[in-house]
């Protein structure tokens, strides 16, 4: 195959066939047969259905995924939203187990009505009206009428502003109206949608930017995306932010053309302007969703706008720099009263706002070559094409899918493990078998790469961290990013963001020094922080490293024993020195930063890796840096496990707590005089829990405690810094398990984290060894 | 342990309930909780919990926790037989969603449909028997059916698991 498309070399570039001209005419009759019928269905449901009855809503919603399901690709847009729509709108209701109410039920008979014509018109070919469903919130609200006047003062609470880059002139903020008052409801949130994947690619563009201000596939990437910005906000009728987009733009074609060199100063003001955005993009999607009342949004839209002219009357320019200030239009003489007037005086002296702030020097660096004209970025355009077909899903549904997924392979093992099966000697059997457990396994895999997302956007996002740090603390740092395709389960990508943050934050703040005291080190000026991802086995390995001062173990000790965490005389090895940051209490800042001391530690850190099920570990040497270590499972849904036998049941312990598991010896237990029973491992005493003791009755406890004192195997567990050992009557192997949850009724059992199906088909109860590792001197009173 | 409104038991509405036996006594769960009967499978226990609540099960994939309603109204133990099942329930949750719990009985009867003259209400046993979790007491020929309160006793469970059982009681219904 490969051979022959090699050999025929005038084929032309592959390009995909435009699906909506070949299959329309085939799809929307066949479409239509189903449809009617499926809409039917759910027309009977509808008039059966009764106000606050849980089942009927889940009755509607599958007829409704069936619809979605059947909804051929090519279907008009207007069609597929309206029927979303109303979905989500009953997903809502039947997915949280709740009730419809009567507002609902009556949403959904107008919307029947609306589907069932929807549906005509496109099998005759007509437009079709979008779905418009009555909004309750728009009644509530005020009418549509105060758009018209700009109110002065923002009804929003509006995030408190983000801390302006060092280039943006002092100009008063300006009230921004945010829903244009004729918008199309539904093309609100397909704007908003856009631009969050433009300003993401804005944000990224601009930080290569910052590394190579003449990077040009770069710059056109930047400038195409701003322009897209600028024609969707023109769509909507967003005249400011039209215009913010337009200066900016026009600030980015000046450096595509390579008549400017973007410094320091212009990419803050870029940057500014995507926060910009940002903010606005947020406000009108809560806004549009009625989740917040309808207003306007005070914005520095002047100072972005004034700073981006300044940027490029200030730019070191290309001797054609003359064309690039002509081109600035004057479009923004009704937005803000100056910049009119900065314009026409630019480049002589800079207006006494913009020296106000020259916290970073701007480099003066002349073009080296222009680059006419610019290449398209190969990797946006890979991740268009790959992005092509999304579709959006409730999460619940793929829980429950993934859920019904492990079912089947525990279905599927007790069929393959029966006894019968075993001996059957059929050979024919054994190939079906065979080929099942194959397509099993494949779909379980599927299934669970479904939830999987690349560690890319959270990454970058510390890419955006780390610059603004270096910037506010007058710091060289560059960020280093390995591995961010590394894929993992999306709940477990979205807790993971704060503790790196967090831990981003140490390493700029604590970490990585200053350039002068970097030099008198014989270091690099510019400090490196590197930010890795790999999987390993089951696990996601997030290593943060810098190359700044390191942790000194003897300052950690001295501080720990300051704030009593520990006590002068205890005997520690360096490794849990280190460990007493994560200690809650403790910080190793000599002076708490606006950035990094905001009340939450190390040991928050450590707190929410341990309830993703995963650990984190620290190394440092002085003077030259210090790593964290985060494993963290892929998914939270499936774990894999150490079964373990105790007094007749089945017991899961997560591998990644189990650090060595050993028979025990006679005479290994020693009783220390009121603290319980203790094993000598690796030559340190720790304490002994027996299962047995805790899990069993107490008949068995005492039988175990008198007779088979030393009997059985131990596993010795950690949680963070603490060990313990637990004494099992034995091993029965290891097994990728699905965690379920036990319910509210077990709430209170904290020695379980959860409950799995075993390959036998039993319920095995998941132990939390944080919480067993955690018991104090209660060893024994279970047997007591 | 709870605060419900006494007169909230006295509510038993008319309608079709699921009866069952424990003991000697008939009791009755409305169906509308009633999600499957199974037969009873291996239970595995969770440490630390009241004598009443056996542990978990497997069903169809859903870890359900299962209550001995003999156990957890006081009646004498019993050892399991054929005839003893598991009625699979679904009861509301703090979160206000619904779980399923299973209630090992002795026995299923019937699907008995009681009108409004058939129930009375629980009658005061003079403060000697808890009467929290009966909504009332429905006659059907000689046989007079207790009507169970199965989401009270989940409710109660929630807000205060612990080794708590009820007092034994006297029989609240038994045949003539």
């Amino acid at each position: 195959m490969l051979a022959a498309v090699r050999g025929t070399g005038s084929l032309s570039p592959w390009s995909p066939p435009d699906a909506s001209a070949m299959t329309k005419p085939d799809d929307s009759p066949a479409f239509a047969a189903e449809a009617g019928e499926l809409i039917g269905k759910i027309g009977l449901e509808l008039a059966f259905v009764t106000p606050g009855q849980a089942a009927s809503a889940a009755v509607l919603d599958d007829l409704f995924a069936e619809l979605l399901v059947l909804l051929p690709a090519t279907a008009p847009a207007a069609l597929v939203d309206g029927v979303t729509a109303a979905a989500e709108r009953l997903a809502s209701v039947a997915g949280g187990g709740q009730r419809p109410s009567a507002a609902t039920i009556a949403l959904l008979g107008d919307w029947l009505p609306w589907c069932e014509e929807a549906i005509a018109s496109w099998s005759a070919g007509r437009t079709i009206t979008p779905w418009a469903p009555p909004t309750a919130d728009a009644g509530a609200a005020v009418p549509a009428e105060p758009v018209a006047a700009r109110p002065p003062v923002s009804p929003a609470p509006s995030p408190p502003p983000v801390a302006p880059p060092a280039a943006l002139p002092d100009l008063p903020e300006m009230a921004v109206d945010v829903v244009p008052p004729d918008a199309d409801p539904d093309l609100l949130p397909l704007f908003c949608a856009e631009a969050e994947d433009l300003l993401r690619e804005i944000e990224q563009g601009v930080l290569v930017l910052e590394t190579d201000p003449t990077d040009g596939a770069q710059l056109a990437a930047l400038f195409r995306a701003f322009h897209t910005f600028k024609g969707n906000a023109g769509v909507m009728k967003l005249g400011v932010i039209q215009q913010l987009t337009h200066e900016i733009e026009s600030l980015l074609d000046g450096a595509r053309r390579g008549q400017l060199v973007l410094g320091r100063e212009a990419i803050g003001v870029i940057l500014a302007g995507a926060d910009v955005l940002e903010r606005f993009v947020a406000e009108l999607g809560a806004q549009a969703a009625g989740s917040r009342p309808r207003g306007a949004l005070s914005l520095p839209v002047p100072a972005v706008i004034e700073g981006a002219r300044l940027a490029m009357l200030a730019a070191p320019s290309a001797p054609s720099a003359a064309p690039a200030v002509a081109a600035v239009p004057q479009v923004a003489a009704a937005v803000a009263p100056q910049p009119a007037a900065a314009v026409a005086r630019g480049g002589a002296a800079p207006p006494p706002a913009a020296t106000a702030v020259p916290a970073v020097p701007a480099p003066a660096v002349v073009v080296p070559e222009p680059q006419p004209a610019a290449a398209p970025a190969p990797g946006r355009a890979a991740s268009r094409a790959a992005g092509g077909a999304i579709v959006r899903v409730d999460t619940h549904k793929l829980d429950s899918l993934i859920d019904l997924v492990g079912e089947l392979v525990i279905a599927q093992s007790m069929v393959v493990q029966h006894p019968d099966m075993v001996a059957s000697g059929d050979s024919d059997l054994s190939r079906a078998v065979g080929q099942l457990r194959g397509i099993t396994s494949d779909l379980r895999r599927t299934a669970m790469a479904l939830r999987m997302v690349p560690i890319r956007a959270t990454f970058q996002k510390m890419a955006r961290l780390v610059r603004d740090l270096a910037v506010q603390q007058g710091k060289e740092i560059q960020l280093v990013l390995e591995g961010e395709d590394t894929e993992l389960d999306r709940t477990v990508v979205d807790d993971l963001s704060d503790p790196l943050v967090h831990m981003i934050r140490n390493s700029a703040d604590h970490g990585i020094e200053p350039p002068e005291e970097r030099a008198r080190a014989g270091k690099q000026r510019c400090g490196t922080i590197t930010l890795q991802a790999f999987h390993q086995g089951g696990y996601i390995v997030i290593r943060i490293a810098d190359d700044g001062r390191g942790l000194s173990p003897e300052r950690i000790r001295r501080k720990a024993e300051e704030r009593g965490i520990v006590s002068s005389t205890a005997a520690l090895d360096r490794r849990e020195i280190l460990e007493l940051i994560f200690a809650p209490g403790f910080s190793t800042a000599e002076t708490v930063t606006d950035l990094s001391g905001r009340g939450v530690g190390m040991d928050v850190v450590r707190r929410t890796i341990a309830g993703l099920r995963g650990k984190i570990e620290i190394d440092s040497s002085v003077g030259s840096g210090t790593t964290f270590t985060l494993s963290v499972p892929l998914t939270l849904a499936i774990i894999e496990g150490l079964l373990v036998g105790v007094a007749g049941e089945r017991y899961v312990i997560p591998t990644l707590s189990v650090r060595e598991s050993f028979r025990l010896q006679p005479g290994m237990v020693s009783t220390v005089h009121g603290r319980g029973e203790m094993v000598m491992v690796h030559g340190r005493l720790m304490p002994l829990l027996r299962l047995r003791g805790r899990l069993g009755t107490a008949a068995e406890a005492t039988a175990s405690r008198a007779a088979g004192a030393d009997d059985g195997v131990v596993v010795v567990v950690e949680a963070g810094a603490d060990v313990r050992c637990l004494l099992v009557d034995e091993l029965i192997g290891k097994q990728e398990v699905v965690i379920k949850d036990l319910g509210e009724i077990f709430r209170d059992r904290t020695d379980f984290a959860g409950a799995a199906i075993l390959g036998n088909g039993r319920v095995g109860l998941i132990l939390d060894v944080a919480a067993l590792v955690q018991l104090r001197g209660r060893q024994g009173e279970a047997a007591a | 342990m709870t605060d419900r409104e006494p007169d909230a038991q006295a509510a038993a509405a008319p309608g079709k309930y699921l009866t069952f036996t424990l003991g000697d006594e008939s009791y009755g769960i409305t169906v509308a909780v009633v999600r499957a009967i199974i037969k009873l499978c291996p239970i595995t226990p969770v440490a630390g919990m009241p004598p009443y609540v056996k542990g978990v099960i497997n069903l169809r994939g859903k870890v359900i926790p299962v209550v001995d309603l003999r156990t957890r109204f006081g009646l004498p133990p019993r050892a399991d037989d054929e005839r003893t099942l598991v009625i699979v329930t679904a009861l509301p949750t703090l979160s206000g969603g619904a779980r399923l719990h299973g209630v090992i009985v002795d026995r299923v009867d019937e699907l008995a449909t009681f009108t409004a003259a058939d129930i009375e209400p629980t009658p005061d046993f003079g403060g000697a028997i808890d009467i929290r979790f009966i909504q009332g007491m429905a006659k059907s020929g000689d046989r007079v059916t207790a009507l169970v309160d199965l989401e009270g006793i989940a409710a109660a469970e929630i807000a205060a698991p612990g080794p708590e059982p009820i007092a034994p009681r006297a029989t609240p219904a038994s045949p003539a």
